[in-house]
């Protein structure tokens, strides 16, 4: 597996693509166009409603190849051009098709740290894919993400934009699989911040009885 | 007045000026790449790092508080700050790296930062020797690297559009190109894409970078990132020098640098002129330089044979000297300069011949109300201002009708105007200036006499809003006078002019002469002196004599030109 910081190639996205869509399924419907207009309408200036809009569109198309994100920055009014380069900064928004669940591995700082890569290179040798990859059957796919926010459960991962997957382990990476193909979806976790400690004993962790790894010393001795 | 203090020193402001604007405009460098006068403001870059500080204000008296020694206790901001978006306000105090060590620091270690992933290939890039990071790592930069890891690999060699290369790994993420395409060309045909450390700037896919304007980005790009297919890899900037002219291509005389190496123009780059074009340059005039370059004429002939210039003269002279006045046609040209049409007019009126006419050329829609215009001809006021008619029909008809024995064409091409067919001049006794072999009316000239282009000429042009400007010599011709010479003396005495331009060399002399050289050459063989010591006493006979120029000196043009109805002239 190759790591950026190896193999430090950044790929020319395909500059004259062909259609995805036939031109009849290209288009939003009224009430979609409306909900756009809505959106519009809550920032200063139209260019700030392109975030919405292109989620709106990910979830109609299932991903946003460039003719999808043309649409969008049309119905919003602002240039494909600008649109194009918000939707290729966002890891969120797919630019290419997916399968049916969406691991986003962190391997930002903190995740790294905490055996993010681990992480992500177990799910890819279980799932007999490559970061950036779909399996097969298109049940999943797997992507390197930056910092979700989720630093204090290092190591982490998202499932398709949805649901947090914290403190991950190998058992949990294959608890979490089996789940999705069960078609189940994976539970929201409770993760508690560190002033909530002495209540619950010392322990932040929510997937174990008792630990304490992660326990800080009491306030007074660390602050002078 | 309002003051501010930078690097100890004390300068009063008006308004609310921007600190780094101020301080260039003050002749005090602050390194920087993203800021652009001409564009918003990112602060992306972090180069143009200096400290500021600000009065301290008693809240109770609205006082500046003083210090024991009765001065003003100045607050600094905890971070420094970026001088491309600071405002000045009164009092404040700023340290450049002149004056402050953090601000010193702080540039290094920027500097740093932006060359990690640079590919460091200045020995093959276009922009070395004058490139801003280039030279602000040479000056402000670390003397090396602290990275040991692989280098990003970018897209490289990728054209964004027919004229504009992009190499992503020299990048710098400035956005000034970007920002030209969506502030000033409102093409919006790039964007950044990516991000963190795998952006650059790209044209969204299915879209070319094929706007009128996109080579202006190669200019404002403040590395080697983006280079223009056309000039790349053809010339150093070391090796050619630079001469300040306007272009011909339109009429908006838009203002420019003619850039030559060996007596051949390489490239053609904009001239800050706020009151023409401010930065800018279409691509079409950048690339309509090959005509200095190719099918330039080998000297003068007569009925095709090639001949030397007395000769040439001569047979001129003695075409006009035997035809009757009133069946001799002059025509001016809106590509000549008003020196020369002025002295064709001159000409023709010693004769007793009909005034000159010129031929417009006017392509509808062509023009889009910024820098490119419908007239495709650069001195179309300069021939009205000079009391010239446009050139009708009356030509074919009078050419039919066996009126026309002598046609005088200055620098003008009537066949392919389509003002007269070859077969209606069979007949006719033709004596042509022209530029190129190209010249359509050249199989039909008696008499041809090759003519200095704009780029190896004296001269004026007035654009289409009345603005007078001069154009220079920008490369040698065979038979240099002594006043191109000191012309180009003068006009090569530049940021790059170098001996590697050899223009004092014989490779690439083209065998041509100005207007205002042959003109007065034949006048001469007719008996009508036109002594002038060059064309600037040309312009002064102009200025006096026509109210049109009234003030119009090459004094008032100077490097900007002049607006003729500022110097006093009569519209
Ligand atoms: S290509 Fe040049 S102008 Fe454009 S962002 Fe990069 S460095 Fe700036
Ligand atoms: S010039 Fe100020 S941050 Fe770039």
């Amino acid at each position: 597996m190759a790591d950026f910081i190896k193999n430090p190639v950044v790929e020319l996205p395909e500059r004259n693509p062909a259609p995805s869509f036939p031109a009849s399924e290209l288009v939003f419907t009224d009430a979609e166009k409306a909900q756009i207009a809505e959106y519009v309408e809550r920032y200063p200036t139209a260019d700030g409603a392109i975030m919405r809009a292109l989620w709106l569109a990910q979830e109609k198309f299932g991903y946003l190849p460039p003719d999808v994100i043309k649409l969008a920055a049309e119905e919003v009014g602002m240039p494909y051009a600008k649109a194009y380069g918000v939707a290729t900064f966002y890891t969120q928004y797919y630019k290419k098709k997916m399968g049916a669940h969406v691991l986003d591995v962190c391997t930002c700082f903190s995740c790294q740290i905490c055996g993010g890569y681990d992480m992500l290179h177990y799910l890819e040798n279980k799932l007999g894919i490559h970061k950036g990859e779909t399996t097969e059957d298109g049940q999943f796919s797997i992507q390197e993400v930056e910092c979700l926010g989720a630093c204090g459960s290092a190591p982490m991962l998202q499932v398709t934009n949805g649901s947090y997957v914290h403190n991950l382990t190998t058992d949990k990476v294959d608890a979490l699989i089996d789940a999705l193909r069960e078609g189940k979806s994976w539970p929201f976790e409770s993760v508690t911040l560190p002033q909530d400690e002495d209540d619950l004993g010392g322990n932040r962790r929510t997937d174990v009885t008792a630990t304490e790894t992660y326990q800080t010393p009491p306030a007074s001795e660390t602050i002078a | 007045m309002p003051s501010v203090t930078i690097d100890g020193q004390t300068f009063e402001f008006e308004g609310r000026p921007g600190l780094l604007q101020f301080c260039l405009q003050h002749g005090l460098e602050v390194p920087h790449f993203c800021y652009h006068p001409a564009m918003s403001a990112p602060a992306n870059c972090r180069q143009c790092l200096v400290d500021v500080g600000t009065p301290e204000m008693d809240r109770e008296t609205r006082q500046p508080r003083l210090d024991e020694a009765g001065n003003p206790v100045i607050r600094f901001f905890p971070k420094l700050q970026t001088s491309c978006t600071m405002e000045i306000t009164d009092g404040m105090v700023v340290k450049s790296h002149r004056s402050s060590e953090a601000v010193e620091r702080a540039q290094k270690d920027n500097l740093e930062l932006l060359l990690i992933n640079h590919p460091l290939d200045c020995p093959i890039c276009d922009q070395a020797g004058h490139c801003p990071l280039q030279i602000q790592a040479y000056k402000y930069g670390p003397e090396g690297s602290r990275f040991e890891f692989e280098k990003v690999n970018k897209p490289k060699h990728i054209p964004l559009g027919p004229q504009v290369m992009l190499d992503g790994e020299r990048c710098i993420n400035c956005t000034r190109c970007v920002r030209f395409t969506t502030e000033i060309s409102e093409s919006h045909q790039l964007t950044i894409i990516e991000r963190g450390v795998r952006n650059y700037p790209m044209t969204p896919p299915g879209v070319t970078f094929d706007e009128p304007y996109s080579m202006n980005v190669i200019d404002i790009c403040p590395v080697g990132a983006l280079t223009s297919r056309d000039s790349r890899f053809k010339a150093r900037i070391w090796e050619m020098s630079r001469t300040a002219s306007v272009t011909t291509g339109g009429a908006n005389g838009n203002n420019c640098y003619y850039w030559v190496k060996d007596n051949q123009i390489m490239k053609v780059t904009p001239r800050d002129n706020p009151s023409v074009n401010e930065y800018w340059l279409p691509d079409e005039e950048r690339l309509d330089y090959h005509r200095f370059n190719d099918d330039r004429p080998e000297g003068p002939a007569i009925g095709k044979i090639k001949t030397d210039w007395n000769a040439a003269y001569d047979a001129a002279a003695s075409l006009l000297k035997d035809a009757d006045a009133s069946r001799v046609v002059f025509m001016g040209s809106a590509y000549a300069t008003v020196e020369d049409n002025y002295l064709l007019m001159k000409l023709a009126a010693s004769l007793g011949a009909d005034a000159p006419t010129y031929i417009p050329h006017i392509e509808e829609g062509h023009g889009d109300d910024w820098l490119r215009t419908d007239d495709r001809s650069p001195n179309r006021e300069g021939c009205e201002r000079l009391g010239m008619m446009p050139a009708g029909d009356s030509l074919a008809a009078r050419l039919n009708a066996g009126e026309v024995d002598v046609l005088y064409v200055l620098e003008e091409d009537p066949v392919a105007a389509g003002l007269a067919t070859t077969e209606q001049l069979a007949n006719v006794r033709v004596i042509l200036h022209a530029y190129n072999t190209t010249n359509q009316t050249m199989p039909a000239a008696d008499v041809f006499l090759p003519a200095a282009t704009v780029v190896e000429t004296v001269g004026t042009f007035v654009n289409h809003k009345g603005h007078a400007q001069r154009v220079r010599p920008a490369k040698a011709i065979r038979g240099m006078n002594r006043t191109l010479m000191m012309e180009v003396g003068k006009s090569r005495a530049d940021l790059h002019g170098t001996p590697f331009d050899r223009w004092h060399d014989e490779s690439n002399l083209v065998d041509c002469q100005p207007g205002w050289v042959s003109l007065p050459a034949v006048a001469i063989r007719l008996g009508h002196a036109m002594d002038y010591r060059g064309p600037k006493y040309i312009m002064h006979e102009i200025a006096d004599s026509i109210d049109a120029f009234d003030g119009a000196t090459y004094a008032a043009m100077g490097e900007q030109g002049v607006r003729l109805e500022d110097v006093g002239a009569a519209v």
